[in-house]
């Protein structure tokens, strides 16, 4: 892939194709913006320090007079990047806590009615959102041309009341104001993302008509504002649970969008099984073919759903968001200075890092690769025991302020993680009654990106071994699943026959779990019948 | 006497034509403020359906915006000379609005009555606003809004002033994402019309005072 340079220090891969605005808007490099990259704004100035950024376009002439050309300032939307490029940013924008997502595969979405509300506004748009208990993401559906207008990605606030949803839920159950923070909390965030696509992309988002939103149950039921200490209890666990939704009156107004947009919250299959599982497997398609398929959506719940060609046999494993960076020492999430890859080249560490910048810690693919490696060269045994040549405070892949460093205790963390959803995943099996054989696919979703090394997640066990071809990394699944479901009036149908055909299944519940679980603690392949 | 001919020129960007026709409707009699709200006004407003992702001609919008700033120097033309400065009014587009067509009309039509403009120009952020109506003692800040989501930070104006000792300033609105709302929910203390409508308002108050 070629390089897009900004300045001295970053360096970004891309896809050639994209426009260099498209490419910083993944990154935390964003140039200004006030229009959906038509040229009409002129506010994403770039000056072209290296390489050859095509000739400028007619729009760049109207911006631009003859002397800003000559000095090699361009409108970063209108070069579309196709070789090794160095630029300076003109006009930076803020640092933003929302991110374009990376591009997946655009769906192709067939004409479909628009509500009533819909007929005075000139453009109706849609918004899907994934309210995750890490991270929040959304996209913007112009409805009639059915093509996506833009995208954002950004932490959920509520995270500083605890990572996990257990410490959410207890806080919100422990006192009313805390519950109306939390909800306020998610509300605010989306509002913001809303923001930054209104004003960065010149979206007049009162022509917002429809939202649709998936998560997890405890995150529906934060939302809501109600029934959110049912969930502490395990008998709710496998039954469905109301997220009722008057509060959802609130939204137009609150966000500015259409008065009479139509809200809706898809609601969950039962205590840990979320909408945002059932929006993956829609988006997977699994259920649509016979043979058996597995997928697995890893965030700090890891939900995980089998398919064996008749019955959808769903169930969740707190596995903790290591995988997402978090509560590990040394972990981060996939953002500027996170080594996403780690190979051994001649007993020789060598990693690739965001933006190319200095290293400040791993992201979930990184730390994957680097317990594989570290166990291929014999530096970490099976069971999560480093060498005794090995300093006592842990691993240190690197000693340069601020120092990045793999202690005893970050290993057992991904170690409890993997065994959580290694044991669920045998767990699902074997109340199927399936084998390894008859899975045909497995899609992975969730917390890894593009980076996930599929052999080195086998090696540890994190990956039931099947062949590599037959398995997809997919991203966010449950926002793809959402987007199904705003723009495809048929995907709330197969919707509908998913939760006809799905199976809770209590991984606690289960004799075989505790053994399972240790076995599983071991740093070596899943085994699966 | 019919504005048609000048909508004509303004929408085909023949800034000689529409010159020509506005000093024609002038000759005749018709006040400036028709040829704004009843030509100008209502050929933006055609435009603004092809201002829209699909069909989006920049090249055409530009013409037509050339057209506009013409016909309104013909109209006001500049230096002409007024009696006195009342109070001093501080003008912008905010951040992220690049629109200025009808910012600069408001210019010409205060300054053309004797009000003070200091112009903070468009993409505005509201430091600098802010900044520039306390170093000038402004007594009104004046946004012109275009696109609608400047509202929140319209909606921040009055409380940062107040936070900066400035809480007697007046803040009014105008321009075609603001006009459809209330003074109370964009928080300011006026929502104009149009340009002739904010200056008469800035007008009672300034003469109400003196
Ligand atoms: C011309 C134009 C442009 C030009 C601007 C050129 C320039 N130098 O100003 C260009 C091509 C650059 C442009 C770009 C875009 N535009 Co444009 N544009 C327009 C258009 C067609 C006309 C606006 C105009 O100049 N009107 C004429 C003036 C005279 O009217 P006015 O501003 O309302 O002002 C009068 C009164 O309101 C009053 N007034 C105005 N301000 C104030 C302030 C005070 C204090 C007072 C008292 C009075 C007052 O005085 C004036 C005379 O009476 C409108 C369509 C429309 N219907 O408005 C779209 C429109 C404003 N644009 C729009 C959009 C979306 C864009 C883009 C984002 C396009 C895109 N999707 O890529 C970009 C980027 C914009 C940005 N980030 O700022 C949308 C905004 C939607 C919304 N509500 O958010 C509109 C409404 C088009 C549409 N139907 O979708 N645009
Ligand atoms: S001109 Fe490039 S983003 Fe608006």
């Amino acid at each position: 892939m070629p390089w897009l340079s900004v300045g001295e220090g970053v360096r970004i891969p891309f896809q050639p194709g994209m426009s260099v605005r498209d490419i910083l808007d993944g990154t935390d490099h964003r140039v200004r913006s006030g229009c959906s990259g038509t040229g009409a704004c002129g506010l994403c100035l770039v000056r072209i320090e290296q390489g050859s950024a095509g000739e400028p376009t007619q729009v760049e002439r109207l911006h631009l007079d003859h002397a800003s050309l000559e000095e090699g300032l361009r409108l970063a939307c209108q070069i579309i990047a196709s070789e090794d490029l160095r630029i300076t940013i003109v006009g930076r924008a803020p640092r933003p806590g929302w991110k374009r997502a990376v591009r997946r595969a655009v769906k192709e979405y067939g004409i479909f009615e628009l509500e009533e509300v819909a007929a005075g506004v000139v453009h109706p748009l849609g918004i899907a959102v994934d309210l995750g208990t890490t991270f929040i993401g959304l996209s913007l559906w112009d409805l009639t041309s059915r093509r996506c207008v833009s995208d954002r990605q950004g932490v959920n606030p509520q995270a500083e009341h605890g990572s996990d949803v257990m410490t959410r839920l207890l806080s919100a159950s422990r006192s009313e104001q805390k519950a109306r923070r939390l909800q306020e909390l998610a509300f605010e965030a989306i509002g913001e993302a809303l923001e930054d696509i209104g004003l960065r992309e010149g979206i007049n988002l009162e022509q917002v008509v429809r939202i649709v939103l998936v998560g997890n149950t405890a995150m529906l039921t934060l939302l809501g504002g109600t029934n959110h200490e049912l969930l502490l209890k395990p008998r709710y666990w496998t039954l469905p649970i109301d997220s009722p939704g008057h509060w959802l009156q609130r939204w137009p107004a609150r966000h500015a969008i259409h008065p009479g947009a139509s809200v809706w919250v898809v609601p969950s299959l039962a205590g840990f099984v979320g909408s945002d599982l059932l929006a993956g497997v829609l988006s997977t398609e699994m259920t649509e073919k016979s043979e058996g398929a597995l997928l697995i959506d890893f965030g700090t719940n890891t939900e995980i759903a089998l398919w064996d060609g008749k019955s959808l046999w769903v169930s969740s494993a707190a596995g903790g968001p290591a995988f997402e960076g978090a509560g590990i020492g040394c972990g981060m999430p996939a953002e500027r200075g996170a080594i996403f890859r780690i190979t051994l080249e001649n007993s020789i560490l060598a990693f690739d890092v965001v933006d190319n910048a200095e290293p400040l810690g791993l992201c979930g693919s990184g730390l994957v690769d680097l317990l594989a490696v570290l166990v291929r060269s014999g530096r970490l045994d099976e069971a999560g025991r480093f060498l005794p040549t090995i300093p006592a405070d842990g691993f240190v892949l690197s000693s340069a302020p601020p120092g990045i460093v793999l202690t005893k205790r970050d290993v057992d963390t991904i170690q409890r993680a993997k065994a959580a959803i290694a044991t669920g995943v045998q767990i699902l099996m074997a109340e199927a009654g399936q084998g390894g054989k008859q899975i045909k696919r497995l899609y992975v979703g969730g917390a890894f990106g593009q980076w996930l090394d599929i052999a080195n997640a086998q090696q540890i066990g994190l990956l039931p071994d099947i062949e590599a071809t037959s398995i997809r990394l997919c991203g966010n699944t449950a926002l793809a699943g959402c987007e199904d479901l705003l723009m495809s009036p048929s995907s709330v149908k197969s919707l509908e026959r998913i939760r006809g055909c799905a199976k809770v299944v209590n991984l606690s519940d289960h004799d075989g779990f505790h053994d399972s679980f240790m076995e599983n603690l071991y740093l070596r392949r899943m085994k699966i019948g | 006497m019919s504005v048609e001919r000048l909508r004509e020129a303004l929408l085909d960007g023949d800034q000689n034509r529409a010159v020509l026709e506005a000093k024609r409707l002038v000759d005749g009699g018709a006040p400036g403020e028709t040829i704004v709200t009843e030509a100008i006004e209502k050929v933006m407003e055609q435009l603004g359906a092809k201002c829209t992702v699909e069909q989006f001609n920049l090249l055409e919008i530009m013409l037509v915006g050339r057209a506009v700033t013409a016909v309104m120097k013909g109209l006001f033309p500049e230096g002409a000379p007024c009696a006195t400065v009342k109070g001093a009014v501080v003008l912008a587009s905010l951040e992220g609005d690049v629109h200025d067509l009808g910012k600069n009309i408001v210019k010409t039509v205060l300054t053309a009555k004797g009000i003070g403009v200091i112009d903070c120009g468009k993409d505005c952020s509201l430091d600098k606003l802010i900044e520039a109506a306390k170093r000038d003692n402004a007594r009104f800040i004046c946004i012109s809004g275009l696109i609608t989501s400047v509202v929140p930070q319209v909606r921040r104006v009055k409380g940062l002033c107040l936070a900066r000792g400035l809480g007697q300033i007046r803040v009014v609105a105008g321009g075609a994402a603001l006009k459809q709302s209330t003074a109370q929910s964009l928080n300011v203390d006026y929502v104009a019309e149009n340009a002739f409508d904010g200056a008469r308002y800035i007008e009672e108050i300034v003469e109400a005072s003196l």
